[in-house]
């Protein structure tokens, strides 16, 4: 359901940062060089043990960031030999449990997908919380089948050079075409889901009132802009590129990439009120043959340390409350995890939209075909 | 009709059946290399000329030149007295028939030899009748709706002149069209393109590098070498009087001998071949102890001894038998004459002949006419 | 005449004898890549299929629902006039290319070859965000155009039919050339000089003999374009406007809701067209020729 990553790298888009195409990712790269690490405290024996462990991440730079902070770690401290692999995809663990054949014990998901997947059967096993640390780790970012593990944020994007010096804050901003003059770009429903929560906010709902989305109210919203977008993108790639080719002024961005965009030197910000706090998580599919070095890990990879060392190589927030010690400041202002940033966000909730998600793609359908 | 479509020749406006063409100072060069150069020629109309070379004289690019597909670096071609240079193919009016037929595959045999016609706008009911027509000159009626690949060799071949012909071309130029086939088909479609020749009375350009050919098809043939014509003429004066040693050896097997001119002698000069005294025939006098080559045919030497001896001046020479092949109509010997030079005798077989053995030392003699200097 | 009489006894059609040498070969030859077809392509294509009637349950529902279906309707429209588009568009700017690739000296044919086949060597995503860059407001054409001063204000030129279309074209365009070219050069060079000494103008040669023979490689090209086509996903996803949504597109978009029935009902759907298509074109008089190529 978030697909900030797996559509990405299923379609090895990541390919283009090699290519060239797109600078900024050759940049971003840059950005994960020579960064001083937190060395992690022993660990209990409680995550101690033998054989391996088989985990599917989005690949590209973000796995690789993980293998350094935690994977490599891991395997040094418990024991547990770790093999990692890159194309996590919700359909191919429900392939795997079909037919028994589950060749990942971990796989990096979101809660709304897990959620999706657990409604159509015993897909996941539930995750072992006595092992993790839970007195600094949020309620939200837990649920009976999946662990957040990665924290990330879809947020408004715009040129710096394009409204002389007014700065756009919040959706109604984005709406209003009069003070912010412009094309924009907005996410689609491809194989993710249009942001309704942006629409309902511009069209006056409180922050705090988002959920549960009122859907009519949210398409009459998108109404009104709906002339003014001239891209409902489908892979986080794609408003990068627009923004820097200044073919959009104002488009909903991943945060992860505009580090990387401004890194290249490109005039353009993030406007952090009122986005959304999205999530990656962690699942054990099931009958995974590793299924107790699976749950050690997920205890792992969410402690502290370990959290701050993926925070410190690329701008991903950390799920555990007391990472933010371990990151140096400068960093630390980039993370959609950090306090005065996080407050400014909607933390987004995977259960309404694991709910609703057939309903309002339908619907989109129709709406952006009319 | 189209304007830039051809028109059907007015045949009365022009004197005779067949176009008059004549090539000026002609030449060809493709890439700095000459093809061609310099090939001057006039084509009498109705008349059956042969270009006649091995492969790479320049005489499939002439005729190319004539039909328009190549453009001349140098010199004129000229059409019943217009010059055509500039004139692109489809505009001149030429029947032209090619080595591999070149038969349209997806069109039937009706529709190959209505092609002419339809691009004259010939009306649909005209074309029926003129391609059964030319399908019954070429004695293939009835093979209207078969495809070219239903036909054999030869069968594509007549259908390839009928094609070339239904639109009464003044000029017919043909590229090897027997090349592909068999001897025995070569043979039967070599008197029938002789026969289409007398009947149409149009003019017809030759090519081949089959000297046989040549001498049984032509009117005159034009060897062709190194893209110049190294003679011109009927066929029994290119084989009885080639006036190169190349033409003498390209046009049917030739006998040489060196000698050293004594003098002349009724208008015959008179030459020393290693000490045998040589007659022969010169197309003018030459001066005493120029160095010559002297040439006769293998058929028209006799043995001296024979029962049938020649009548009229000869030349003779000694010579020892190295070798004796019977080839049915004919034995063919293989002689040493006394200074060493080769020489090969035909002689008819039959009863009254008698055959020579390996080592038999004999005498020759033929016909001082029939001895050139070349 | 003799050979008349000979030949009539050739027959049209050669027959080779049975022997069972022959099959015995062939199936050994042609048996591991069967196999391998069957076991990991056919059948898991059909169990994919399969499920587009048995779930979620054994009906034909999903293909009723599609026949209402608004949605699908307009896609499937959407599909089949991209592909249209596409194919006319590649076989246009193609047919001049493999033509003079066929009258070209053998080196010039190789180098215009490798030219053709470039865009082979560049992965398709690099290529659409090279179009992306290209036909932005502020990308080169538009920019070259202002300059020029074609333009007063650039055209919109990304996120339209327009972009798909052109970044479409140029990924396919090799599909068409390859098989034309290659038709092309088979023709005899002797058929177009006949056709001319003939009387047949420059465009008659071209429409009567060479267009004609030409036909097995514009139909090999054109299904090969039209059918690949059908299933392009990333370029009008990157390119197109916000109402360019493909089969493709929609199909994995099902997939990702779980929608794994209708998204085989969809799948289905697409299959069942192509082979119409290829049915349709072996009817065509002529067109079967185009699958014997090189047989001959």
């Amino acid at each position: 359901m978030t697909k900030r990553n797996d559509f990405l790298s299923r379609r090895h888009l990541l390919a283009l940062g090699a290519a060239g195409a797109m600078t900024p990712f050759a940049a971003y790269r840059a950005l994960a060089q020579g960064v001083p690490l937190p060395e992690i405290p022993p660990i209990p024996e409680t995550l101690k043990g033998t054989g391996e462990l088989r985990i599917a991440g989005y690949g590209g730079t973000g796995q690789d960031a993980e293998r350094t902070a935690y994977f490599q770690p891991f395997e040094k401290m418990s024991g547990i030999k770790v093999r990692d692999f890159a194309g996590a995809d919700l359909n191919k663990v429900k392939a795997m449990v079909d037919t028994g054949n589950v060749e990942w014990d971990v796989v990096q998901l979101s809660q709304g997908s897990v959620k999706n997947l657990m409604k159509h059967g015993d897909y996941f096993e539930k995750i072992d919380y006595e092992l993790v640390d839970t007195a600094n780790i949020d309620a939200v970012y837990r649920s009976e089948y999946a662990i957040d593990m990665l924290v990330w944020s879809e947020v408004m994007a715009y040129r710096t050079d394009a409204f002389k010096g007014a700065v756009p804050v919040g959706w109604a901003d984005f709406w209003d075409v009069k003070k912010f003059p412009g094309d924009r770009s907005l996410d689609g429903a491809g194989p993710g889901n249009p942001e309704l929560e942006f629409a309902v906010m511009a069209a006056g709902v409180a922050p705090d009132k988002v959920y549960p989305i009122d859907i009519d109210k949210a398409f009459a919203s998108y109404d009104k802009i709906k002339a003014s977008v001239v891209k409902w993108w489908e892979t986080g790639a794609v408003p990068v590129q627009m923004l820097t080719d200044k073919e959009v002024v104002l488009t909903s961005v991943w945060n992860g990439r505009m580090a990387a965009l401004q890194a290249a030197g490109v005039p353009a910000a993030i406007s952090w009120d009122q986005g959304l706090l999205k999530r990656d998580a962690w699942a054990v599919p099931k009958n995974s043959p590793n299924k107790a070095n699976a749950m050690k890990f997920i205890a792992f990879s969410t402690m502290a340390v370990p959290q701050a060392r993926v925070s410190s190589l690329i701008p991903y927030g950390s799920v555990n409350s007391k990472s933010a010690a371990f990151v140096a400041p400068k960093q630390l202002a980039l993370l959609p995890s950090s306090p005065d940033i996080k407050s400014r966000l909607v933390p987004y909730d995977y259960s309404w939209w694991s709910e609703h998600r057939d309903e309002v793609v339908a619907r989109w359908n129709k709406w952006i075909l009319a | 009709m189209d304007g830039t479509q051809a028109a059907l020749p007015s045949a009365a406006q022009l004197p005779g059946r067949g176009a008059k063409i004549s090539l000026v100072d002609l030449e060809k060069r493709f890439e700095g290399v000459g093809a061609v150069r310099g090939i001057s020629l006039e084509i009498g109309s109705g008349e059956f000329l042969t270009l006649l070379g091995p492969s790479g004289s320049g005489k499939t690019t002439t005729l190319m030149m004539i039909a328009g597909f190549e453009t001349p670096t140098d010199g004129d071609i000229a059409i019943d007295g217009h010059s055509v240079i500039g004139l692109p193919p489809h505009k001149r009016n030429i029947g032209m028939v090619f080595q591999n037929y070149a038969l349209f595959p997806h069109l039937t045999v009706a529709e190959n030899i209505g092609f002419p016609l339809k691009q004259r706008g010939v009306d649909r009911a005209t074309r029926t009748r003129m391609v059964a027509d030319s399908l019954a000159m070429v004695r293939l009626p009835g093979y209207e709706a078969r495809y070219p690949r239903q036909l054999s060799g030869g069968q594509q071949q007549r259908v390839a002149l009928a094609r070339a012909i239904v639109f009464q071309p003044r000029l017919l130029l043909m590229d090897e069209p027997l090349g592909a086939l068999d001897k025995q088909l070569r043979e039967s479609l070599q008197l029938e393109m002789r026969r289409l020749h007398a009947d149409l009375g149009i003019t017809f350009v030759y090519v081949t590098h089959d000297q046989e050919e040549a001498l049984t098809m032509s009117d005159r043939i034009a060897v062709v070498n190194e893209g110049r014509i190294a003679q011109l003429g009927r066929p029994e004066e290119l084989y009885d009087r080639p006036s190169s040693r190349f033409v003498a050896s390209f046009i049917g097997e030739s006998n040489f001998l060196s000698g050293v001119v004594r003098g002349m002698e009724e208008g015959l000069v008179v030459a020393d071949c290693s000490g045998t005294t040589v007659h022969a025939l010169a197309a003018e006098p030459l001066l005493i102890g120029t160095e010559v080559t002297l040439t006769t045919r293998p058929e028209r030497m006799r043995f001296a001894d024979t029962a049938f001896p020649l009548t009229g001046r000869q030349n003779r020479v000694r010579a020892t038998v190295t070798e004796a092949m019977f080839a049915g109509e004919r034995c063919r010997y293989l002689l040493r004459g006394e200074d060493g030079a080769a020489i090969v005798l035909k002689e008819p077989s039959g009863a009254g002949t008698r055959r020579r053995a390996v080592g038999e030392a004999t005498e020759i003699a033929w016909s001082v006419a029939d001895t050139v200097v070349v | 005449m003799s050979d008349a009489a000979v030949i009539t006894d050739i027959p049209l059609v050669r027959t080779f004898p049975v022997r069972p040498f022959r099959h015995t070969g062939a199936v050994l030859l042609v048996g591991p890549l069967v196999l391998f077809m069957v076991v990991f392509y056919a059948l898991p294509v059909l169990a994919m299929l399969a499920r587009s009637v048995t779930e979620p349950s054994l009906s034909l529902a999903n293909f009723t629902r599609l026949a209402h279906d608004s949605v699908f309707l307009h896609v499937f429209g959407t599909t089949l006039r991209t592909a249209v588009a596409v194919t006319v568009g590649t076989l246009l700017l193609g047919y001049p290319v493999a033509l003079a690739m066929s009258r070209m000296r053998p080196n010039a044919a190789k180098l215009v070859l490798v030219i053709v086949l470039l865009p082979f060597w560049t992965s398709i995503l690099v290529r659409s965000y090279a179009w992306m860059v290209l036909l932005g407001r502020h990308g080169l054409i538009n920019e070259a155009l202002l300059a020029a001063g074609v333009l007063d204000t650039p055209l919109r030129l990304l996120n339209t039919p327009i972009a798909v279309h052109v970044a479409m074209i140029h990924i396919m365009l090799p599909y068409m050339i390859l098989p034309l070219s290659s038709v092309l050069r088979q023709i005899d060079a002797a058929l177009p000089r006949a056709a001319a000494s003939l009387g047949a103008t420059q465009w008659g040669v071209f429409r009567q003999v060479v267009l004609p023979l030409s036909m097995p490689g514009v139909v090999a090209g054109t299904l090969l374009v039209f059918v690949l086509s059908l299933g392009f996903y990333i370029t009008p996803a990157l390119v197109g406007g916000p109402r360019d949504l493909m089969l493709s597109q929609l199909i994995a978009q099902q997939v990702d809701l779980l929608n794994w029935s209708y998204a085989a009902c969809l799948s289905a759907t697409l299959l069942a067209a192509t082979l119409l298509l290829l049915a349709l074109c072996q009817m065509v008089p002529g067109v079967r020729g185009a699958f014997r190529l090189g047989v001959r």
